[in-house]
């Protein structure tokens, strides 16, 4: 299996004109930042939502939110796409936080994606396999497993994003890997 | 799963896996026995979920705009919850600050106003003094610094006198320089004189003045004193009035001014042209016992004079006559000490004793303003005095600020931080 991970591209972005130079050279980074992050922010929040609605809403806030607040950014904090990816996960959480006051909501069924089979039927049973260890994983699990496979974060900027050392990052990512594989193994 | 909160040394074995996962996600070969590894990573790579197209167009356009609509991503199922824009904050703020300055110009207003527009700030003490009580008050104030010295070229003129009443035409002669106004005009801002109550009391009253000048401006300012001196009918008892254009330039003065316009002599003292009150001192002694012990041993000694005069008519022999005619001697030096007590008393009391001295100082005095004249230095004057008022109202807003700040910072901190950890529950509980 050679799929490569999906990455943003291929967003154009109409530009508006006289503007400042400090505001154009800011407009300039978050405009390559959305460009290069929008993509893996949704599937970050979609995965960790299991809500692509919702993922949509809290993707569109996210980026708002970093708009606003892109002067505040301090590169010596970290990375940008690790700042972007905090505050889509505040968002994010900001919306568990939300779906947990409202019951109405808590159940809301989740849209299971169909496994084709044009990979041949091994392969389409291994991501079965998959998707039910991943179904069965605790949310903080699942969100490294987001942040690492979906948003496509490095160990440093994972462990940026969720305010540990890069080593234990690491050997949270580890842990997480090692129960998918067992899960897999023993629905295999 | 607790998520680790502290650093510690990686396993190699899981360094190595983590390194085979970066390697199959970069479209790099990695070890055999990382193939499983490898091809669950690959498995969670395609799990990927992908982007809406049309939400890809909606999120384009949004940022082509750079949000230029105010919207806030409506979370669906949720009243949309009302922010409070920046701009709020930013009101709030310069509202704040304007509470905190107009509370500032009441506050420094008010200091000023109590202070009797004075720069002088006072301390007074009572102690007692004998039989008598002393009331004594030091005021001194500051002045800026900021102007050269004149120059020393000017000659020493030097002039002393003994006791003269009113500011005679000998002092005039003898302080070349002449007067340069009437110093009455400016008694209106000169500081305030204590007067202690007098009704039914003997108040023996005294006073200091340290008076600072320009060097080049003794002469003038020694004339100003000698004619506020005459117009309250006082007394130079002594003066001795030195300048020479640099900063030994002196005088002093011993006067003696009526009691009852010691107040008014002290006002005009205080605000003469040209000088600064460096230092000032009120002090007052009651010696209403004093001064009844004397007439009650005056009229002791006269009441005995009379007796013995009526004695020496009814006596008959030498010795009699003799031994009274001592007596009412004696009684009537009594009586003459008794009497010249009680005129220095009476003295002490209608006149009070003025001790003035006149230094040379290298600052600008403050002129005061003829009929309301405007210039340079009363428009250098006036801009200190905005400068420290500014001053003052910039560091009671700073202090009335602080704690405000820290306790806005503490709310925001407890609330950054209950808000961190309410996010975390949920995604447990999730």
């Amino acid at each position: 299996m050679d799929h490569a991970p999906g990455r943003s591209e291929g967003v154009t972005v109409t530009m508006n004109a006289s503007v400042a130079p400090t505001e154009t050279s800011s407009w300039d980074r978050f405009e390559s930042l959305y460009r290069s992050s929008r993509d893996d922010v949704y599937a970050y929040v979609c995965t960790l939502l299991r809500d692509p609605g919702a993922a949509e809403d809290v993707t569109a806030l996210a980026f708002e939110r970093a708009y606003r607040r892109r002067r505040t950014f301090d590169r010596r904090r970290g990375e940008e796409r690790a700042w972007l990816f905090g505050i889509a996960r505040n968002a994010a959480l900001d919306e568990l936080r939300r779906r947990r006051r409202v019951a109405t909501l808590v159940s809301e069924p989740t849209d299971v994606e169909p496994v084709g089979d044009e990979d041949g039927p091994e392969v389409a049973l291994r991501r079965t396999a998959v998707q039910a260890a991943m179904a069965s994983l605790p949310p903080r699990e699942r969100e490294i497993v987001a942040l690492k496979f979906h948003a496509g974060l490095s160990n440093a900027e994972l462990a940026r994003v969720l305010g540990v050392s890069e080593s234990n990052a690491g050997t949270l990512l580890y842990r997480t890997m090692e129960k998918l594989r067992k899960a897999c193994n023993a629905t295999a | 799963m607790r998520l680790l909160d502290h650093d510690e040394p990686i396993d190699p074995e899981i360094a190595a896996s983590l390194d085979a996962i970066d390697a199959v996600l970069a479209g790099e070969p990695v070890d055999a026995q990382y193939a499983e590894l490898a091809e669950l990573a690959l498995l969670l790579t395609a799990e990927r979920p992908p982007v809406p197209p049309a939400f890809v167009q909606t999120m384009d356009k949004r940022v082509s705009r750079r949000f230029a609509t105010p919207h806030v991503a409506a979370v669906p199922g949720q009243p949309r919850r009302r922010r409070l824009s920046t701009g709020f904050w930013e009101a709030a703020g310069a509202l704040s600050a304007g509470v905190a300055l107009i509370v500032g110009i009441v506050i420094v207003a008010g200091t000023l106003h109590s202070n009797g527009s004075s720069d002088a700030s006072s301390t007074a003490s009572v102690a007692s003094a004998g039989s008598g009580e002393a009331l004594s008050t030091t005021s001194a104030s500051a002045e800026p610094t900021t102007r050269a010295s004149a120059g020393a070229s000017a000659p020493a003129v030097t002039a002393s006198h003994g006791s003269a009443r009113s500011p005679s035409s000998a002092f005039k002669s003898a302080a070349s320089v002449p007067s340069t106004s009437s110093a009455a005009a400016a008694s209106s801002s000169g500081a305030q004189t204590l007067q202690p109550p007098t009704t039914g009391r003997k108040v023996v009253q005294s006073a200091q003045l340290q008076l600072g000048a320009p060097p080049n401006r003794i002469d003038d300012v020694a004339q100003q004193v000698y004619d506020v001196i005459g117009s309250v009918n006082g007394i130079v008892e002594n003066s001795t009035v030195t300048q020479t254009g640099g900063p030994d330039g002196s005088a002093d003065f011993q006067l003696s001014v009526p009691s009852a316009s010691l107040g008014q002599a002290m006002s005009q003292l205080s605000s003469l042209n040209y000088a600064s009150v460096l230092s000032r001192t009120d002090a007052s002694t009651d010696i209403t016992d004093t001064y009844g012990a004397a007439q009650r041993a005056l009229a002791d000694a006269r009441a005995l004079r009379t007796s013995l005069l009526k004695q020496l008519a009814n006596a008959v022999t030498t010795e009699q006559v003799d031994s009274l005619n001592a007596q009412i001697h004696d009684a009537e030096a009594s009586i003459s000490s008794d009497e010249a007590t009680l005129a220095r008393l009476n003295h002490e009391v209608g006149f009070s004793q003025l001790s003035l001295q006149i230094s040379a100082r290298n600052a600008p005095a403050p002129v005061a303003p003829k009929s309301g004249g405007f210039g340079i230095g009363r428009a250098a004057h006036d801009a200190g005095r905005v400068l420290t008022v500014a001053a003052g109202v910039a560091l009671i807003a700073i202090a009335g600020l602080t704690p405000v700040a820290l306790v806005a910072a503490l709310l925001w901190w407890v609330g950054a931080a209950v808000r961190r950890r309410r996010r975390e529950q949920a995604l447990d509980s999730a």
